[in-house]
């Protein structure tokens, strides 16, 4: 998912307006604590984060969910926010904020578990298991659990789930994945089959989704899809019942299948969630209702979250953040003092340097450049050492597969750059003094970054021209084919823990296209015809295997895009919050443990 | 005075209708797309295309606008239900009628205004006229440095030092937090008591420096010197006279603040998170919201020409020499 798009863009541009952004406060080394022990730590969740994730039979699926220790039922948490949920209607749900969200109210197919080490298992959710495949991948089967019902008791059937699946093709439907989609009706163009979804009584053909009794659902795909368990288990493709379904509407009000329903929402305002009665503990793996409700209120600078719940008082207390992170300008504060009440993680993004490799042909320039980046120092304006690490590659340390230490141009062991060799490079490629158009984003720590890229590439013997864009066009603009640009920084997370969320959308030369998300524009040939091949190996460890050897061939043979930096998770929470634990599949704060202590 | 309020009443309608089509034109002059942020992550043209049509932006701009000024007076459909009149649109950002965003934000900023009013004009205009009254000495130095002081303060520089102060070091006040007066007046007062308190400081800054020297401006008049040379006693003529005559300068611009403050405390809403019309304002136009932003535009202009219309009415009645014509 990228971090910056869609309705993320949101938050930033709303602490934009409050003068909250001060990314620049936390340079590192301004902060407290043991760094290297709070890295080692890190890494070693990320070790966790980073295990391929296993799916897992009918016995895993089963609830209840394993107790928390120690838990305590009642109470109500207190949600400081800083936006509203972009989205409520689970087909529209995509980024962050409203994905936590759902992880309370929406329940799919499929769903994760979480291993006390961080280690992830896909299970059956409202289905039975993770499901059966067949026909070598291109057949999934999955069957529905005996007692599920919605927040009305009405049970769910397979009739709701094909309808669930249908609905995304509709118009309403603009802003959650596609990936299912794609993958049943050809591609980009999956709309045609179905233009007005089912509300006009027309489906999809059985040979694509069948639903041939009331628990049975089966997928038909035209190519094997291995990792549809995963895909299933996003909140975009959670349940939405038939009878429920109000179109456009539904995104205000939606129908609960989870332990959680939202007993009122002011948007913009505030949301209060109370128990669901129907939901039944017995028939889910992953969750809890130890709480009686949530109380979520907007309009919380990350600043403002952050000293609310730092001061510990009354209802703060019993506050978390949910979507929002420690403000950068009080991490120093919240490490110095509260320490032992913050969640702390890898998040799935990387930042990297496109290279428009349309414009940059010669790989000797694309690396002279990758050398002369001083990643540490390009870092320090998005929050420094707690908000992220320098990168050696293009895959994030919660990607199964990720491989630590790995540095094939020197990035961790001089992350301040490399500007002799990048000086070397760049004569042998005879282009001493080229001119370069460097693109970044009008906010103030994209403008900071590119004062420090400037002088980088310009000590490499580059003429760097700097051109700001607004950050509210910036992926429209450095999205199209032909933008004019050079280079350019993007950031890119997992949809799962699959790096095929990963290396097909960027780096796939047949996603070169004016709003895709093959940013330099690589199309290398061996990279499309390894890209086509492993996304159809079955076996999960064995794809990782071929994704890692795939990207290490990317980054050294090709090198469409510098690595520049992993991102961080930090957030806080009051003191009578208990069970509180990083979500590696969500990198926030998992809220299915949540309890307050009395 | 009726002939003066229709005339004045229709001369406002026009500028409403001025400033709306203004307002459209230039949401349009800013080159970037609303659509793209209801645009999922693969957003290919077609994407952006039924986006366009679902949000209306497909039409020419005179249809819109046309579309948009029919909605306000006859209201309109949506596909998230009907809009009754005055209908400013759906919020494109999260399809909720725009009028009723504004109905359920308001309360909170008229609370905002009320509050803050009411502290800030018995606290500016006391130690205004305290200041008048004994000039030249201490009392009128103090007052006169504090106000100065004060008046170069901002909102969003002393609301988290108060916050912190008060909050979150000493526990000493709840955070601030909006809760309707019909629920529980006690803590809507509490939880307003925070944001009233900067609000008026900063603004009972330039109430004491405007009623002090129209006072002491009053006091040097004739009429004054008359009232006193006829054996008056000081108080009564401080206040029938002096008082009244320094009352205009201190309603025009009271009329000017209390508009902009009804249109949304947009940095006392920030500084303290609460969510009124100002928080609208901020958010409409951060995210591209047409209808939102041409809402907020609106109801605010309107209440900027409302006060401006009372306070006009009201000169008449503080100055008999001022005939409404």
């Amino acid at each position: 998912m990228n971090p910056t798009r869609s309705r993320t863009l949101r938050g930033a541009l709303v602490a934009l307006a409050a003068g909250s952004l001060v990314l620049t406060g936390c340079s590192s080394g301004s902060s407290g604590g043991n760094k290297s022990e709070e890295s080692a730590k890190d890494k070693e969740a990320a070790k966790a984060q980073s295990a391929a994730v296993e799916y897992g039979d009918a016995a895993a699926s089963k609830g209840p969910a394993k107790a928390v220790e120690g838990a305590k039922e009642g109470g109500t948490i207190r949600v400081y926010q800083e936006d509203d949920f972009s989205h409520l209607d689970p087909g529209q749900i995509y980024v962050s904020d409203a994905g936590q969200l759902a992880g309370l109210i929406h329940r799919g197919l499929t769903t994760y578990t979480q291993a006390e080490d961080g280690s992830l298992t896909v299970v059956g959710d409202l289905a039975t298991d993770s499901g059966k495949q067949s026909d070598g991948g291109k057949t999934w089967t999955y069957t529905l659990k005996d007692g599920i019902t919605d927040e009305e008791g009405d049970p769910i059937t397979s009739k709701d789930v094909r309808h669930t699946i249908e609905r995304l093709y509709a118009k309403h439907i603009t802003d959650g994945p596609t990936y299912i989609q794609q993958w049943l009706s050809g591609g980009p163009g999956y709309r045609e089959a179905l233009p007005d979804g089912p509300y006009e009584g027309k489906h999809l053909p059985d040979s694509v989704l069948e639903t041939p009794d009331e628990k049975t659902i089966v997928f038909h795909f035209e190519t094997a899809q291995p990792d549809l368990p995963q895909a299933l288990a996003m909140p975009g493709y959670s349940v939405v019942p038939e009878e429920d379904d109000t179109k456009a509407k539904y995104d205000q009000k939606p129908v609960a299948l989870g332990p959680y329903k939202i007993a009122e929402f002011k948007p913009g305002k505030s949301m209060k969630l109370v128990k669901n009665t129907e939901w039944n503990a017995e028939t889910d793996p992953a969750r809890h209702q130890y709480v009686d409700g949530w109380n979520i209120t907007f309009n919380h600078s990350r600043a403002d979250q952050s000293e609310r719940i730092l001061a510990d008082r009354g209802e703060s207390a019993n506050a978390i953040q949910m979507s929002g992170s420690v403000d950068s300008s009080k991490i120093k504060q919240v490490i110095e003092e509260a320490d032992d009440r913050t969640i702390k993680g890898y998040q799935p993004y990387v930042w990297q340097l496109n290279m428009n490799m349309d414009r940059l042909k010669d790989k000797k320039i694309r690396d002279a450049i990758t050398y002369a980046l001083p990643n540490a120092q390009i870092l320090r304006p998005d929050g420094g050492s707690y908000a992220g690490e320098p990168a050696g590659g293009l895959l994030a340390p919660t990607l199964p597969g990720y491989e630590e230490g790995y540095d094939p141009y020197g990035k961790l062991d001089k992350p301040n750059g490399d500007i002799e060799k990048a000086k070397q490079l760049l004569k042998e490629a005879g282009k001493e003094g080229m001119k370069l158009t460097y693109a970044y984003a009008n906010v103030p720590h994209r403008a900071e970054q590119a004062v420090i890229i400037e002088n980088a590439l310009e000590k490499a013997g580059f003429d760097v021209q700097k051109k700001d864009i607004d950050q509210a066009t910036w992926y429209e603009q450095v999205g199209k084919v032909k933008n004019g640009l050079d280079i350019y920084m993007t950031g890119w997370g997992q949809d799962w823990p699959s790096a095929s969320t990963v290396i097909p959308p960027v780096y796939d030369g047949d996603q070169i296209a004016d709003g895709a998300s093959n940013y330099s524009h690589i199309n290398d040939k061996h990279v499309n015809d390894e890209i086509d091949r492993i996304s159809k190996i079955q076996d999960p460890e064995e794809a990782t295997k071929e994704w890692v050897e795939l990207h290490k061939y990317i980054v050294e043979k090709v090198n469409p895009a510098a690595p520049l930096y992993f991102t961080k998770q930090l957030q806080i929470y009051g003191s009578n919050v208990g069970g509180a634990r990083y979500s590696t599949v969500k990198s926030y704060i998992d809220l299915t443990q949540l309890y307050l202590k009395k | 005075m009726f002939k003066f309020l229709l005339r004045r009443s229709v001369g406002a309608f026009v500028i409403l209708i001025l400033i709306s089509a203004f307002t459209f034109a230039m949401f349009f002059a800013i080159p970037q797309d609303p659509a793209l942020l209801a645009c999922g992550k693969n957003c290919t043209p077609q994407n952006l295309a039924i986006i366009h049509e679902n949000l209306g932006l497909d039409k020419p701009i005179t249809a819109q606008y046309w579309e948009f000024m029919k909605g306000v007076v006859a209201g309109r459909d949506f596909a998230v239900g009907h809009c009754d009149a005055p209908c400013f649109g759906v919020s494109f950002n999260n399809d909720q009628m725009v009028w009723d965003t504004i109905i359920d934000r308001l309360p909170l900023t008229v609370s905002l205004t009320v509050g803050g009013l009411v502290l800030f004009l018995t606290l500016g205009l006391g130690a205004g006229m305290i200041a008048a009254r004994n000039k030249g000495t201490m009392i009128d130095k103090t007052f006169s440095s504090a106000s100065l002081v004060l008046s170069s303060m901002q909102i969003y520089f002393l609301g988290p030092i108060v916050l912190g102060a008060l909050v979150y070091s000493t526990g000493w006040l709840s955070a601030p937090k909006y809760v309707p007066i019909t629920e529980n007046p006690a803590a809507w007062f509490v939880g307003l008591l925070i944001p009233w308190f900067v609000m008026s400081l900063i603004f009972t800054a330039n109430y004491t420096r405007m009623s002090r020297s129209t006072l002491i401006e009053q006091m040097q008049e004739d009429h004054v010197r008359t009232a006193k040379a006829k054996g008056m006693s000081e108080r009564y003529v401080f206040f029938r006279y002096a008082w009244r005559g320094s009352l205009t300068p201190i309603v025009t611009i009271l009329g000017i603040d209390l508009g902009a403050l009804l249109g949304g405390a947009i940095v006392t809403e920030l500084t303290f998170s609460l969510a009124g019309v100002g928080r609208l304002a901020v958010d409409s136009v951060l995210y591209k919201d047409l209808p939102l932003t041409m809402g907020v535009m609106l109801v605010s202009a309107a209440f900027i020409l409302l006060c401006n219309l009372v306070v006009d009415a009201v000169y008449g009645f503080i100055d008999p020499r001022v005939r409404l014509s």
